[in-house]
């Protein structure tokens, strides 16, 4: 119909120090997997993928 | 009254400034409709039918070609993919008769079984290569395609049937039941962007709950791409059971619980999965209940409940509530914002329901697509 709208999800990966607990959003990139590591923190610890999301636009 | 001086022609308006014409203009349509009215309607309701039938082509069509295009690209085929890929496309399961039905689980078990081994041997022998993670996301992804396919061929086949023997009351069955239908393959459709790109489906709760909990822990494969880990929880000894991720299946859990069972005595089950809610529940609701909390046609949960019921083992179900589109699409944040919640709900009820020195099983069931362990 003419005013409806698609609706466009974007995924979401959530990124949480194992110290600090410091969240970082992201978008999602191909070869995401929950609970595997990622970059180092500011406080020494390390991030590691908390959730995987999608969310509407 | 009297009733005497009756005057036709008073009565139908003829004596009047009334001319024939006017007259036809409102008893005309009347008559059409007194004769042909189910013909019209039918028309009218098979327009709108037609619309969804043409967006179930386009989901069929576009599901084949996306599966094709994954193959071709990420696969490495040793040879032409496209004919054995439409010939698995077209695999149908003739269920068990059931004018007998003692004695149907293990025979349903036996079909489903043998289509799911034979379907898997035949890719392989397309893509001898590939990976087992590969090769369950193909299987996923054909699943979701033949479904679609027969989705769309039961519909088309139902509007057909009425248009042609025009009988209206016979499409109104498929008119009411279309808009569920048509919620249900659009959320497949949507579901195959997520299954090949690895992400996580709303399915996936169950496992995201256990799978963090059997992290930094050994784990080892006790049935069918299901794998199974030990911990200590407040001196309960928790035995960990969910299907071998990243890929997407759902494990074995029927057989690893048989396997489990043959030299541990278990003190109770606690199953986490997520379930369907009722229209104006909310969505990412955690409920606790009682009895064995999986899907599927119901062989698995027909052996888990035989197995609690023969040893006396008290299954206690943890769920998280969500529509059908969300549980086979991309997970949504409010779901994904509940894992710990339903992690801290499944240590509660040991702490409730169960003394120090059992031995309680925990399983997390569904889809374990970007899940790892």
């Amino acid at each position: 119909m003419i005013f409806s709208k698609k609706e466009i999800i974007i995924a979401y990966t959530v990124e949480k120090c194992n110290l600090c607990k410091k969240q970082n959003k992201r978008k999602f990139k191909e070869g995401d997997i929950l609970f595997s590591k990622c970059d180092s923190c500011q406080c020494g610890g390390v991030f590691e993928i908390d959730m995987i999301y999608g969310q509407a636009l | 009254m009297n009733f005497t001086d009756f005057n036709v022609d008073e009565f139908f308006g003829l004596n009047d400034d009334t001319s024939l014409f006017m007259m036809l203009i409102w008893i005309l349509p009347v008559v059409i409709f007194i004769f042909y009215g189910q013909r019209i309607q039918l028309q009218i309701t098979g327009a709108e039918i037609k619309k969804s039938i043409k967006k179930l082509d386009t989901f069929k069509t576009q599901s084949r070609i996306q599966l094709l295009d994954y193959i071709q690209h990420n696969c490495n085929p040793k040879t032409e993919s496209t004919q054995s890929i439409d010939q698995m496309l077209d695999y149908f399961s003739i269920p068990p008769v059931d004018l007998d039905p003692n004695g149907i689980i293990p025979k349903i078990k036996h079909v489903i079984r043998l289509r799911e081994d034979y379907t898997r041997n035949n890719i392989k022998s397309i893509m001898p290569d590939i990976s087992d993670e590969q090769l369950n996301k193909i299987q996923t992804l054909l699943e979701i395609t033949t479904s679609l396919k027969m989705i769309y061929k039961i519909i088309n086949h139902l509007f057909l049937t009425a248009k042609k023997q025009n009988n209206y009351p016979l499409i109104l069955p498929l008119q009411m039941m279309l808009p569920f239908i048509m919620e249900e393959a659009t959320a497949s459709y949507k579901a195959i962007a997520a299954f090949k790109a690895d992400q996580p489906i709303g399915d996936s709760i169950g496992p995201i709950v256990v799978g963090k909990m059997m992290l930094n822990t050994s784990k080892t494969e006790i049935a069918f791409q299901t794998v199974m880990s030990r911990v200590d929880y407040d001196d309960r000894r928790l035995i960990l059971l969910k299907a071998r991720g990243p890929s997407s299946n759902v494990g074995r859990i029927a057989d690893a619980l048989h396997e489990i069972i043959k030299d541990t005595k278990l003190d109770a089950i606690i199953m986490v999965d997520a379930a369907l809610k009722y229209e104006g529940e909310d969505s990412a609701d955690i409920s606790q209940g009682f009895g064995a909390a999986i899907g599927g046609v119901g062989t698995e949960r027909f052996d888990i409940e035989q197995i609690a019921t023969d040893q006396g083992i008290p299954i206690f179900a943890v769920i998280v509530k969500q529509s059908v589109v969300e549980a086979i699409t991309l997970m949504t944040r409010d779901i994904a914002q509940k894992a710990d919640q339903t992690r801290d709900r499944v240590y509660e009820l040991l702490q409730n329901n169960t003394k120090p020195g059992n031995t309680v099983l925990v399983i997390g069931v569904g889809n374990t697509i970007g899940v790892p362990q």
